[in-house]
């Protein structure tokens, strides 16, 4: 573990008066998977998306890699990759014409495009069918598709929104499968949300789970069970907002 | 009944008629939209109306007769203020009519009355033909007065051989059927323009809304790529879609203005009579399409950020109807000059005029009045850009669909 890759302090995002994030606060440290965790309204979404420079912050401070998201947005677009909740891609491109495109925003030079695309096809191991247009591909197919655009460049800093929302047990296992082993092998930090609490206890080596805009419990998932007496994290969880 | 249709259909209403942008943009449009122009409308006739009260027609009497006499004062008594030509040659009718200031000359020829007896007497009419409507109203009253005597003397004693004098040349043609036919393009040429703008308005409006229904857009968003280049690209590619439109349209128009030729008075094409445009007013005519158009998409492209689908971006075009539809209906049945000075400022400012004034400008060959036309376009789509490109630096981008949302609660 060296420098660290993602640090939130005190966030808030407020919308016409409904607060998204309230005092947010939470490190990541680079090559670590880090799992924002929590039930639908928590402020996971919102919390990547500003992460992701999309949103402004109503207050607080985001810093990725030591720089500051709200005054430098599109230094931080240079070092993340941001795959947002059920996105969709072009319909009517094929696979490999998608990471193409998407290759070609990135990159700086064509030799690099085709690395990229390279690696984007190995990963998404959709093999032929990447030369079928996207409009055929089953949900689970698009999300691998979506996946392998996110990694395929390299990023510093992976922002993957439920990488497996949608899915079924078998493209799941895939695709979490293909995030551990990208980490491994590249040693890129993930930082990611989910309310499948199997998921993140699976994949992330901590976890910050997240009620009503802010950080209740936070550490390693196992460390988390033993301290809560749970069985899953599924326990800490009902425990943790129990208390709160 | 089919089994479900009521349930649909009923689903159907309520989903169109709780959306405000729709059930207004449908409602609300159409109503500004005649209001206005009923307004503009009123205010033509009344003008059309005064400028026929007093009709100045100048004769020319060569007859030897007493008939041609009898023919003027019949005019006079019929409310015809009638100047009197004595010196004139029929030969430089042009000239004569400059120097009085005429828009009409009736030319009663030397052996009038001597043909009139058997039925056979000609009259000669000159009108100047400019392309106003109230020309046509002035020698219209002219022409119906002129029948008026003839009934009054004896059935058919003598006709009228109408000519037009378009740009200081002689046309053996009835001003009427030249109406005719420059009015068949007034009502033409903007239906045409009118469809092209907003065909390729719904086209753009949709792209950023497609981007926001699949969730693409936040993706682009993402990426470290210049934002300003998403939305010019997204504008250039429904310009090139945009450019398709303009090119169809000039060669569709060009074909159909060849296709003009005035019946009964032998072959006449308008382009021979200089009431087409030349070359370089074709090339302005295309330019004033585009820059239009590029505006439009502009307009379009922006309007569309604001809303969350494609159907409401689509619903959201609608609320440009008036602004598209209506200099064009007023152009289609009056020209700039019969306009008071502010509704002309009105129009002008209106920048989906700039096409249809194009045609009207380039044909009369008032090239200058077209080129501002498109510098003005040009710069308020600079603007539009400007805007939108400070727009798209923010969040707004994809908050400003929650705006709306709350808006519609």
């Amino acid at each position: 573990m060296g420098m660290v890759a993602v640090e939130v302090k005190n966030l808030v995002k407020v919308f016409d008066r409904i607060k998204a994030v309230d005092g947010l606060s939470f490190c990541v440290e680079e090559g670590e998977i880090y799992g924002l965790v929590g039930p639908n309204g928590a402020g996971k979404t919102t919390t990547l998306r500003i992460i992701a420079t999309l949103l402004s912050p109503t207050s607080g401070e985001v810093k990725i890699f030591g720089i500051d998201a709200s005054k430098k947005p599109e230094k931080i677009r240079e070092l993340i990759s941001y795959l947002p909740e059920e996105a969709d891609a072009y319909k009517n491109l094929t696979g490999v014409e998608y990471l193409r495109f998407m290759a070609k925003l990135c990159s700086r030079n064509p030799a690099e495009t085709e690395e990229m695309v390279e690696r984007g096809i190995s990963i998404s191991g959709l093999g032929e069918r990447l030369n079928d247009k996207i409009k055929t591909y089953s949900k689970g197919m698009k999300r691998r598709l979506l996946i392998a655009r996110a990694l395929m460049t390299l990023p510093k800093l992976a922002i993957l929104d439920e990488p497996t929302s949608g899915l079924d047990v078998i493209y799941s296992f895939q695709v979490r499968d293909t995030i551990k082993s990208f980490v491994r092998e590249y040693g890129i930090t993930v930082l990611l949300s989910s309310h499948n609490m199997l998921e993140v206890e699976y994949l992330c080596n901590r976890i910050g789970l997240l009620s009503r805009g802010r950080i209740v419990a936070e550490g390693p998932p196992d460390e988390l069970k033993a301290s809560y007496n749970a069985s899953n994290l599924e326990e800490v969880f009902m425990r943790v907002s129990n208390n709160d | 009944m089919i089994k479900g249709l009521k349930t649909i259909t009923s689903k159907e209403i309520k989903e169109l008629v709780r959306d405000p942008r729709i059930i207004l943009g449908i409602t609300v449009a159409p109503l500004i939209m005649f209001l206005i122009m009923g307004y503009a409308m009123q205010g033509i006739f009344t003008q059309v109306e005064k400028s026929v009260e007093q009709i100045g027609l100048g004769v020319l009497n060569l007859d030897e007769g007493n008939l041609g006499e009898s023919l003027i004062e019949n005019l006079t008594k019929l409310g015809v203020d009638v100047i009197e030509l004595k010196s004139a040659n029929e030969s430089d009718i042009v000239q004569q009519m400059k120097k009085y200031n005429l828009t009409t000359l009736l030319i009663i020829p030397e052996n009038f009355s001597e043909n009139t007896q058997s039925h056979k007497g000609i009259i000669k009419m000159y009108a100047v033909y400019e392309g106003s409507v109230t020309e046509s109203a002035k020698t219209g009253k002219i022409s119906t007065i002129i029948e008026q005597i003839k009934r009054m003397w004896s059935p058919d004693p003598f006709t009228v051989s109408e000519n037009s004098i378009v740009k200081g040349k002689i046309i053996p043609v009835s001003p009427s059927i030249l109406s005719g036919l420059v009015m068949s393009q007034n009502i033409t040429i903007p239906i045409v323009i009118a469809i092209i703008t907003l065909l390729s308005m719904q086209l753009a409006a949709t792209s950023i809304a497609t981007e926001k229904e699949e969730k693409t857009l936040e993706t682009l968003l993402s990426l470290p790529i210049n934002r300003f280049s998403i939305l010019v690209g997204k504008l250039f590619g429904s310009v090139f879609v945009a450019m398709i439109g303009a090119v169809a349209y000039l060669v569709g128009f060009n074909y159909y203005m060849g296709s003009f030729n005035a019946p009964g008075a032998g072959y006449v094409e308008l382009s021979e009579i200089g009431l087409t445009p030349a070359p370089a007013g074709y090339i302005l005519i295309g330019i004033s399409l585009f820059v239009t158009l590029l505006f439009a998409l502009s307009l379009a492209i922006i309007a569309s950020a604001f809303t969350e689908d494609v159907r409401s971006a689509q619903a959201l075009v609608g609320y440009f109807y008036p602004i598209i539809f209506i200099p064009m209906f007023l152009l289609m049945y009056t020209d700039m000059s019969m306009l008071s000075l502010p509704v002309r400022i009105a129009v002008f400012a209106i920048p989906f005029s700039q096409p249809v004034l194009a045609v009207r400008y380039a044909t009369s060959g008032d090239y200058l009045i077209a080129i501002a036309g498109i510098i003005y376009v040009s710069f308020l789509t600079i603007v539009i850009l400007y805007i939108a490109s400070r727009f798209f630096a923010t969040e707004k981008i994809l908050t400003a669909k929650l705006a709306l949302k709350r808006m519609r609660r």
